[in-house]
């Protein structure tokens, strides 16, 4: 199986204008401009097989955007190989961006004044989807989206989740192979979020759209992706499964047991003195040292429980602990 | 084929869009017939001095006014910002991953809001002061036809300026400053403030070898019957010559501006 998207040693690197300070320096900017390089993409390779749901993930200037700009398109990278589905996306870009959808999250690609279903309808003149088709398409996202309700309505007077999932149905009318999902959940409120997810999901499995996903809402990672990138001042840390990405950094899993009385001493031997309300006890333990049964075996053994509960620190947490503690540089 | 469908239906959501905005339609409107006004005022008073000015009569420069006025809106004389803001605000990046071309884009959408503007606020504008003011209009068929030819070619010409304009912005932050001072001259040299002809010959022979009388000045002087019969025909040729040749510098820049943009934020 080949790769449909496919990045080799990636790099961007941009030129930013230092400004000094001052008339004296404004005037010594006008004539001896001076510049200073950042990289914001330093060397990143990966590949996404068709069908692929992935997230790409990093702090706010990691380099997530430029990455995305790049296979969009929308920016000629200073070094490095991409490939998506045969072609090179900045050149011939009006051919490229034919076979891709792309929905930035913060950014509207409506007419503004105009009805949502205006906008819709430019889209099958512009990627000449058959008529037939477009109407199939049209009416079966309009379901999926439930758009009916504010089909008819100016783009400036939608809410954002309902301005997004119009986004989404004109990203995908004209049936991409490709869907680029920059921070699609942005600002959205929680019932919002999960309606994109679903619908997400549902073409990612049914249409077998390849969707990359760059977000910074980890419940979005952990509904939709299976894999995951991370990036991080430019380059890539992490590119695996979700599960083996906690396996290895997940920090310690919480036990929280109701013992049948109060017994003096619930301590067990190489674990840390848990923490004690009344008749709870909370046991911190490395699941990677310990496993949960065995833990359990014992107190169960010792004392009379009355009830269990395994927590999982959440994704946050354990991404938190990646970029803070550069777990994955070392 | 399916190009020009796309082109076409962005020019007419162009419009549906344009018409939305009655309330800053009718107001522009308003303005336009106010320093129409103004503007016959201070003519009337030039023309007391001197009945026929460079082979002007009042009633001709009448004329210029209400056709000035009227299509003030049509020619966006006080330039457009649109594609410079989508460069500032990062929008462009939406509209270049859509399979159209940027410049025929926003020509469609121009040309849509142009006709508004011309319908809404050239047309009644032109009627409304002939009542007050003996305007003088085109007396055949034929000078109708060709002076509307060359108010298109001064369309094309202008936007083509306009777009170039707009480009700047991929290379400079303060493209608005650049378009301040070149819609300036726009105004200036295209004839809007003043015909071409009442100007100091050598002022209009130096103004003549650019691109700017092409836009206004010539559709003017052949809708008022200035320029007649064969003289038309060099006018006609300069317009199309200017148009070719802004078009393809203006598809040769953008090319260019395309492949060294750095889409903002985000």
């Amino acid at each position: 199986m080949t790769a449909i998207i496919s990045v080799r040693d990636l790099r961007k690197t941009f030129r930013v204008l230092v400004r000094r300070p001052g008339l004296g320096g404004s005037i010594a900017n006008l004539f001896a401009p001076h510049y200073r390089s950042v990289q914001a993409v330093e060397g990143v390779s990966f590949s996404l097989q068709a069908g692929e749901l992935v997230g790409y993930l990093g702090p706010n200037g990691a380099g997530k955007s430029t990455t995305i700009k790049v296979l969009t398109g929308l920016l000629v990278p200073t070094g490095g190989e991409v490939r998506v589905d045969g072609q090179v996306p900045w050149e011939k870009r009006e051919r490229y961006v034919k076979g891709i959808g792309v929905v930035f999250g913060n950014r509207p690609t409506l007419w503004w004044d105009l009805p949502v279903i205006d906008s819709l309808e430019l889209l099958q003149p512009m990627y000449d989807i058959p008529a037939e088709r477009f109407r199939y398409n049209l009416v079966e996202f309009k379901r999926m989206l439930e758009l009916d309700e504010f089909i008819n309505t100016p783009v400036r007077s939608l809410s954002l989740g309902q301005r997004m999932r119009a986004d989404l149905c004109a990203a995908l009318l004209h049936e991409p192979k490709l869907l680029f999902l920059d921070e699609p959940t942005i600002g959205l409120d929680v019932v919002a979020k999960e309606q994109i997810r679903r619908f997400v999901l549902d073409i990612n499995h049914r249409r077998g759209v390849t969707v990359l996903l760059t977000t910074h809402d980890l419940t979005d990672v952990e509904r939709l992706c299976e894999r995951v990138m991370i990036l991080d001042h430019g380059k890539l840390l992490y590119d695996g499964t979700l599960a083996a990405l906690n396996g290895r950094f997940e920090s310690a899993w919480t036990l929280k047991v109701d013992f049948e009385e109060e017994y003096p001493d619930v301590s067990v031997a190489g674990l840390p003195a848990p923490q004690r309300v009344g008749r709870q006890a909370l046991y911190l333990f490395n699941h990677r040292e310990l496993n949960t049964a065995e833990l359990v075996q014992q107190l169960m053994a010792r004392f009379q429980v009355v009830d269990l509960e395994v927590r999982r620190p959440p994704l946050e947490e354990t991404i938190r602990r990646i970029y803070a503690e550069q777990l994955l540089t070392k | 084929m399916e190009t020009m469908r796309l082109y076409l239906r962005v020019m007419k959501l162009s419009i549906l869009q344009q018409v939305t905005y009655r309330t800053a339609l009718l107001a522009g409107l308003a303005t336009n017939f106010f320093f129409g006004l103004l503007r016959a005022a201070v003519l009337l008073a030039l023309f007391q001095v001197q009945p026929v000015v460079n082979g002007m009569t009042q009633a001709e420069g009448l004329t210029f006014v209400a056709f000035s006025q009227a299509l003030i809106a049509f020619l966006f004389i006080f330039g457009t910002y649109d594609v410079m803001n989508t460069v500032y605000t990062g929008s462009i990046g939406a509209d270049l991953a859509r399979p159209m071309d940027l410049f025929f884009y926003w020509m469609a959408r121009d040309f849509g809001a142009s006709l508004v503007n011309l319908v809404i606020r050239g047309v009644v504008l032109v009627a409304v002061f002939s009542v007050f003011y003996p305007v003088v209009m085109p007396a055949t068929i034929g000078q109708w036809g060709v002076g509307l030819v060359s108010l298109l070619l001064g369309w094309g010409v202008n936007y083509a300026f306009r777009f170039l304009v707009n480009l700047t912005a991929f290379w400079t932050p303060d493209a608005r400053g650049i378009g301040r001072a070149a819609y300036t001259m726009l105004m200036m040299f295209s004839g809007f403030l003043m015909p071409m002809r009442l100007y100091p010959d050598w002022f209009s022979r130096l103004v003549a070898l650019t691109p700017f009388p092409s836009t206004f000045n010539t559709p003017m002087e052949i809708f008022m019957g200035l320029l007649k019969g064969p003289e038309v025909i060099p006018a006609l040729i300069t317009q199309v010559g200017w148009l070719v040749a802004l078009w393809l510098l203006a598809r040769v820049v953008l090319r260019r501006g395309l492949s060294k943009l750095v889409i903002q934020g985000g």
